[in-house]
């Protein structure tokens, strides 16, 4: 927008243009983190009965640095060559991640949980040369690679970097107990091996040279992403892109942020674009200690976490907050040390922001972004200014604006296209010219995001543009339904989706997960004809034990929508499934 | 106190029922267990039970008053159609089998019944801990109505108090020692369940071999206390929990909580109260012959509610 109305609501320890950034790249600003918390314990990872390990600022610098050594000298990989990465939250994933940056070389964020399939699109489509992988899910290495470029694996282990009885105890456990751990059919190197070959062939001028050409603009990260066309592609994100949003949005925190003192727990995996850039990233240059969970679910595994440490920070989406609020060890005794939490990834329902202030008694607020904007393009600020259902205000040195379908820029309050501009915006698709061209036009992103602005710069997603529902004409916002139902007590979850209809086109359908002492199908029709127009009620109410979901828990509707065809296709008495 | 156990003819050694060694491990292993059960603990988990106590008073009084009630009316009812010399130790071995506490075991078999874990652990904490008052007390009212009338075969409850007492000790340390190192307190508590499972497979492999004529020679009667105990147990506490009106998947939880008792505490208190004297293997009988059976009743038990409770996931989702 031209004249920027947010400015007006920075909190006034919050700058409208970030400064220049002193660093150059993310190995300059790892390494200023490291010389200045240098033995602060920068991650703990926190299993789900409490067994923990940890490492320094210092520590994770100087592993990361032999990491760099073994691929670029052991491996013999070239600047810009890419290395996949496949592994939940763990103490390794940071020592892996920051050293593919060290060396110069591509990192790409591979979900663990991928099938074959996906695994090979992912792998193949970057040209990965070097893949690091959990031990746990190597099993599909024999079909994977052949398909692939990969000629170089590296595997970890969940355990590693904890006491030695402790990581014995746990491969056990995984070994004879769980029987988690397949036999790895393809050639591979233990991480530890490959760090000890990566410390013996250390030099510091020779690290220092991988940095040599590497410059703000240099590809970072390939970060994958379903897009708006469902086909997954690789966001090229840069350095300074993954810099700066670093930067903005701890700078759009002011002293909620506190350099050196917060505890955040980080749940979300950090292979996903936004627990990556705000966890890691973020809450490493604050020299923060960061609570490492392996995965999330269910939500008890968060348990031992909250009652070991004092957690002061949370990031989530909706479905965790939410998740949370329904256990019974969390609203019994709410964390006491929690002083914000941040919310994005998808819309965070004003229910839950609600009950999740009454409970904690600290802020919460959402944020807004995508993979290709590295991904942060708005915050609401945490000074009580932010305002609930709204994804806030634009970053600092960022520009947003809503636009028609002809590209003009829609009057205040009307919804249209977000679109966004700034030192984040992605450089790119990998290898797709044309998508991106058609994604980013004169540096603006198209987000594929309705939005609409009010007259102080706040802006509010309406719907995704493709889930939008048309009923006999009428726009319908999925969101708008999904958040009356929310709101009635003894709904847990539930996901909108629009089904064909002859007589309207199509028509509003409800999947609803219960809680305990569920409304009937009848009392829902009902709470929504008190809020919504006779349109929007949506024409059936399903209750399902478990709504698809993302990797980080955002429901995904397309799902929905295919498991709701292929109930339709296949026999009548089959029983809708997570 | 114990003169009537001198007097009373001893057909069965201690020696025979339980080795010094297996007396040893099996001390270090209830240690464990007690350590384990303290490691998994911390003083909000009772604060968290106190404020939703309705499980857990139930879990409370099918525990302390159905148990040794079962317990009191099998022996009555069978163990004294047998000679009394015989009858009288190992009924005194069969009423503190009902009345000790829940072991950890059950929450292994919880675990996999897919029932209320946290209810599960938070009542075998519960119950051990009232153990201290509870256990002597039930052993006290039921020992003296089974022989009012023969004021010899009193029960040594003092020695029983200290023995618990002494007990609770490293789940207090296991308490503790998590506060200090949650890496330690994982693992012990890891030990203590697993070890469990150890000590009943270990009483399999030595100690059933090495008594067989014992296990041959015994009436039916004994039989029909040692697995009753367990199997009604269950059945009768699963009754009381539903028509409370307490939910399925919980009332499962409280009824195999309820029935797998702490076998190695019993036989440990038997071991340590009741050390040198002659009748000891009788009163031994009941508690190895339930810490036997009770893991193949719990096993069907745990695969029947497994159903149960999988069939309610369905219709409750998010049960805690």
């Amino acid at each position: 927008m031209t004249n920027k109305p947010w400015l007006a609501h920075y909190p006034s320890d919050v700058p409208h243009e970030l400064p220049t950034s002193e660093f150059r790249h993310l190995p300059d600003l790892i390494r200023s983190a490291a010389s200045t918390y240098g033995k602060k314990t920068a991650f703990t990872q926190v299993m789900a009965n409490g067994m923990n390990g940890s490492l320094s600022f210092a520590q994770v610098d100087q592993y990361s640095d032999h990491f760099a050594v073994y691929l670029r000298d052991v491996l013999r990989l070239q600047p810009g060559d890419r290395v996949a990465v496949q592994m939940p939250n763990c103490i390794s994933y940071t020592i892996v991640a920051f050293g593919i940056f060290k060396a110069g070389l591509v990192l790409v964020n591979t979900n663990p949980l991928y099938t074959q399939n996906e695994m090979t699109h992912q792998f193949s489509d970057s040209g990965a040369k070097a893949l690091v992988v959990i031990d746990m899910f190597a099993d599909r290495l024999p079909e994977v690679l052949p398909k692939t470029s990969i000629e170089h694996v590296v595997v970890v282990r969940i355990s590693q970097f904890f006491p030695a009885i402790v990581s014995g105890v746990i491969r056990g456990t995984q070994k004879f107990w769980s029987r988690t751990l397949p036999k790895i059919k393809v050639p591979h190197v233990l991480f530890m091996d490959a760090l000890s070959q990566g410390s013996k062939a250390f030099h510091k001028q020779k690290v220092d040279s991988y940095l040599d050409g590497l410059n703000g603009s240099t590809v970072a990260a390939l970060q994958y992403t379903g897009g708006t066309t469902g086909v997954s592609k690789g966001a090229m994100l840069s350095h300074d892109n993954l810099v700066t949003n670093t930067l903005q949005l701890i700078s759009m925190c002011g002293d909620y942020m506190r350099p050196g003192k917060e505890i955040v727990i980080t749940a979300l995996p950090l292979y996903h674009i936004f627990a990556f850039t705000i966890n890691l990233l973020g809450f490493w240059h604050l020299g923060a200690r960061n609570l490492l969970v392996p995965t999330p679910r269910p939500p008890s595994n968060l348990k031992r976490v909250f009652e070991n440490y004092k957690v002061t920070w949370m990031t989530g989406v909706n479905t965790l907050f939410n998740a949370l609020l329904n256990e019974r060890w969390f609203t019994d005794s709410p964390p006491k040390h929690l002083r914000a939490s941040a919310a994005g990834g998808m819309s965070l329902h004003e229910s839950v922001s609600e009950r999740w202030r009454k409970l904690t008694g600290t802020p919460i607020v959402e944020g807004y972004g995508l993979t290709e904007s590295s991904p942060v393009i708005t915050f609401n600020p945490l000074n009580g200014t932010g305002r609930d259902g709204t994804i806030g205000i634009p970053v600092p040195s960022t520009d947003v604006k809503c636009v028609s379908e002809s590209g003009a820029e829609v009057a205040v309050g009307e919804p249209g296209e977000l679109l966004a501009k700034g030192p984040q915006v992605m450089l790119g698709y990998w290898n797709r010219p044309e998508e991106t061209a058609s994604t980013v036009v004169d540096g603006w992103l198209k987000t594929g995001d309705i939005a609409t602005v009010d007259k102080d710069g706040f802006f509010t997603i309406v719907d995704r543009k493709k889930d939008m529902i048309l009923v006999s004409g009428f726009n319908v916002y999925p969101n708008e339904v999904e958040e009356q139902i929310a709101a009635l007590e003894g709904v847990k979850e539930v996901g909108v989706i629009g089904v064909p209809d002859e007589k309207s086109g199509e028509k509003v359908k409800a999947f609803v997960v219960a809680a305990d002492n569920p409304p009937t199908v009848d009392d829902v029709i009902a709470h929504c004809r008190k809020s919504l127009s006779a349109y929007k009620v949506p024409s059936s109410v399903v209750f399902v034990n478990e709504l698809p979901k993302s990797p980080i828990g955002k429901i995904l509707r397309k799902d929905l929508r295919a498991m709701w065809l292929s109930q339709q296709s296949g026999s009548a008495s089959k029983t809708v499934k997570g | 106190m114990l003169n009537f156990l001198l007097a009373a003819p001893a057909t069965v050694s201690e020696q025979d029922v339980v080795t010094p060694f297996e007396q040893a491990l099996l001390l270090g292993l209830v240690f464990v267990i007690m350590f384990g059960l303290g490691a998994g603990l911390t003083l909000k988990d009772f604060l968290h039970a106190l404020k939703r106590p309705k499980g857990l008073i139930v879990g409370f009084f099918t525990q302390y008053g159905l148990m040794p009630l079962l317990a009191f009316s099998l022996a009555s009812i069978f163990l004294f159609q047998l000679p009394i010399e015989y009858a009288a130790p190992v009924a005194v071995g069969a009423l503190l089998m009902g009345s000790v506490p829940g072991g950890t075991t059950s929450n292994l078999f919880t675990y996999f019944a897919k029932g209320n874990l946290a209810l599960s652990v938070i009542m075998t904490i519960n119950t051990t801990i009232w153990a201290l008052l509870m256990t002597p007390l039930a052993l006290f009212f039921y020992g003296g109505l089974m022989f009012k009338d023969s004021p010899e075969w009193e029960i040594p409850v003092t020695n029983i108090v200290v023995t618990i007492a002494v007990m609770l000790v490293p789940v207090i340390l296991g308490m503790t020692i998590r506060r200090f190192s949650a890496n330690i307190g994982a693992v012990l508590e890891l030990l203590g369940g697993f070890f469990g499972l150890f000590f009943i497979g270990f009483l399999m492999a030595t100690w059933v071999p090495r008594n067989w004529g014992l296990l041959t020679s015994t009436p039916w009667q004994v039989y029909l206390v040692a697995i009753g105990l367990g199997l009604f147990g269950m059945a009768a506490t699963f009754g009381v929990a539903r028509s409370l009106r307490i939910n399925g998947v919980d009332a499962r939880t409280i009824a195999l909580e309820t029935g797998i008792l702490n076998g190695p505490l019993a036989i440990a208190i038997v071991l340590l109260t009741f050390g040198g004297n002659p009748a000891i293997g009788l009163i031994l009988i009941v508690p190895a012959m339930y810490s036997l059976f009770i893991v193949i009743i719990s096993t069907l038990v745990t695969l029947r509610f497994r159903k149960s409770n999988l069939a309610e996931e369905q219709k409750i989702p998010n049960l805690l």
